[in-house]
């Protein structure tokens, strides 16, 4: 494993053979398909699919657990904004109460649904944060035509978020070095006194914004005026090519995309009156 | 041949502050040359490196009088992303000069600014790898190396430039020995291998010394000793003024010449150090 700002990345992967171009453009396309698809059977199905890509593209799994409680967060969210903070709804068919609220099966219905949309495009961005390095994103976005400076300042954002990371550490010592320690302090406590961590912090950072644009500048770097129209050589593209994999690969996801929308809006798939499950779940809860 | 780098009357006054960092400094150095620059803290050490490089007065508020010229070019006449084509630094902060993912990519990005085709890319991040024996590095992100590297890093990302003088204010201030030294071996051997003019400003001197062809001592703004090596550590008086203390081996020569014991040149290296002592033992000996 190899630890990135994004994540961890394993050592060797047959991921590895796939332009990163084709791991974004899985990453923005796929993503879509949850919001196209109502019946949580075919999001389950979605997350499945992920989950046996990140196998073969042997990802520890194990990685999984640090996004467990993101999961946990967000079902408690969507079932407190749904189901507990829902409305009244006479219109609704109530199927019990809970602390005297009214909990109505749509409602749940609906908390499920958003769930098992959200719930894939996590994995999906798990998938990809551990799959690819920083330098792949630069690449897929070179690949784009994304001018350089865009792609630049996103480049930038990942380097100065590393550097804020590793600020933090040297803040977090100094202060450890001067007897305050939030380790082992209630929670309450350590978000008071959280801004004994933010105030150097953000001083140090308005330091390494002048530090950095002095690299800047002396590495001819300029933002204006002819030196930032010089044609670059894109030489981080050399490393990587388009290969007839990558196209079909790419020309498949396009396809799948396609056809959802023609089977969702053509055809009627994946809408809430075609799913198996939410009937079944329907009918355990008002114990038909 | 003009020199490549004339400073005239040069002074310089951050805004707002009560006394110019800079003050009458008049310096010519010719192309080829390996200068060092040393004074303590609050000097103008710092303040001369970023008029070299244009960063004074393009990215600092202040007054400027007198001249800096690179090449015999004003360094405010160069046009934006010209000067870095002349002059490259290196700052002390090795963690700030990272601008890119992979130490590869930050060694390339300079060369992409300066609008080199991607052979000339290739040869020079070759030679430059070589050079600095960054090679196994080069996959590696800012954050899997250290300090020492990352200096290295900065300082081959100025090579691969190929400017003509290469400024280099304080590169081991935050690095150990080794890190240090394999900084300064690049050195060596970028001044037995090329023709660069080399500006190191540096509190260090132990690995500056062997090098340097000519030493600068700034004190409170002012150049209070301009001179070859050599003779630049007999003024030991002016030196101590100024805080500043010559490496062990220089001074013990030095004490030894005001006792009348020595009256040779001051060896600048350890080596050159032994064999003085040796022959001045040997002389001893027969005496």
């Amino acid at each position: 494993m190899n630890k990135t700002l994004l994540g961890y990345v394993p050592e060797r992967s047959p991921i590895y053979a796939i332009h990163p171009f084709v791991k974004l453009f899985f990453l923005l396309v796929a993503s879509l398909f949850p919001l196209f698809i109502s019946a949580p059977e075919w999001n389950f199905g979605l997350i499945i699919f992920v989950l046996l890509l990140m196998l073969y593209s042997r990802i520890d799994m194990r990685i999984m657990r640090i996004y467990v409680p993101v999961a946990i967060s967000m079902a408690s969210i969507i079932f407190l904004a749904y189901v507990v903070l829902g409305g009244f709804h006479p219109e609704f068919i109530e199927i019990g109460r809970l602390l005297g609220i009214r909990v109505y099966w749509e409602r749940i219905r609906d908390a499920i649904v958003v769930y098992f949309r959200i719930l894939p495009m996590i994995v999906m961005m798990v998938f990809f944060l551990n799959t690819s390095r920083e330098r792949d994103v630069i690449v897929a976005m070179r690949t784009l035509r994304i001018p350089f400076v865009v792609t630049y300042v996103f480049a930038m954002a990942l380097r100065a978020a590393g550097m804020v990371i590793e600020d933090f550490g040297i803040v977090r010592q100094a202060e450890q070095a001067r007897g305050f320690d939030t380790h082992g302090k209630s929670l309450p406590y350590r978000l008071r006194k959280y801004v004994m961590y933010m105030i150097p912090l953000f001083a140090l950072s308005l330091r390494r914004a002048e530090e950095f644009s002095n690299a800047l500048i002396a590495r001819g770097f300029a933002f204006t005026g002819p030196a930032s129209k010089i044609k670059r050589a894109d030489y981080v593209l050399t490393h990587y090519r388009f290969t007839r994999l990558d196209a079909v690969l790419t020309a498949l996801i396009g396809l799948a995309f396609s056809a959802l929308l023609v089977l969702r809006y053509g055809f009627g798939w994946f809408t809430l009156d075609r799913s198996v499950f939410l009937p079944r779940l329907e009918d355990l809860l008002l114990h038909r | 041949m003009p020199p490549i780098v004339e400073i005239e009357n040069y002074s310089w006054r951050y805004l707002r502050a009560e006394q110019p960092a800079l003050q009458d400094i008049n310096l010519s150095i010719e192309e080829g040359t390996f200068v060092g620059v040393i004074g303590p803290n609050g000097s103008g050490k710092t303040t001369l490196a970023n008029s070299l490089n244009g960063l004074i007065p393009g990215q600092y508020q202040g007054i400027k009088e007198g001249t800096v010229k690179i090449a015999g070019t004003e360094v405010d006449a160069y046009k934006p992303g010209e000067l870095p084509q002349m002059v490259g630094v290196v700052f002390s902060d090795p963690e700030a000069q990272f601008t890119a993912m992979t130490v590869e990519d930050e060694l390339v990005f300079g060369m992409e600014n300066l609008g080199l085709s991607l052979a000339e890319i290739r040869e020079r991040l070759d030679w430059v790898t070589d050079l600095t024996q960054l090679k196994p590095l080069l996959e590696k992100p800012p954050y899997e190396i250290s300090g020492g590297q990352k200096q290295r890093v900065a300082l081959a990302a100025v090579l691969a430039m190929m400017p003509r003088v290469m400024v280099l204010d304080e590169p081991t201030s935050m690095l150990d020995p080794v890190s240090r030294k394999r900084v300064f071996d690049v050195l060596a051997r970028l001044k037995r291998e090329s023709h660069n003019t080399v500006i190191v400003i540096e509190h260090n001197l132990e690995n500056l010394v062997p090098l340097a062809d000519r030493m600068i001592l700034l004190h409170n703004g002012r150049v209070a000793l301009d001179s070859e090596t050599g003779p630049f550590f007999r003024q030991a008086a002016t030196l101590e003024q100024a805080g500043v203390y010559p490496p062990g081996g220089i001074a013990f020569f030095h004490g030894l010449m005001q006792r009348g014991v020595y009256t040779g040149e001051i060896p600048l290296t350890l080596d050159a150090a032994v064999a003085a002592l040796e022959g001045l033992i040997e002389n001893r000996r027969y005496e």
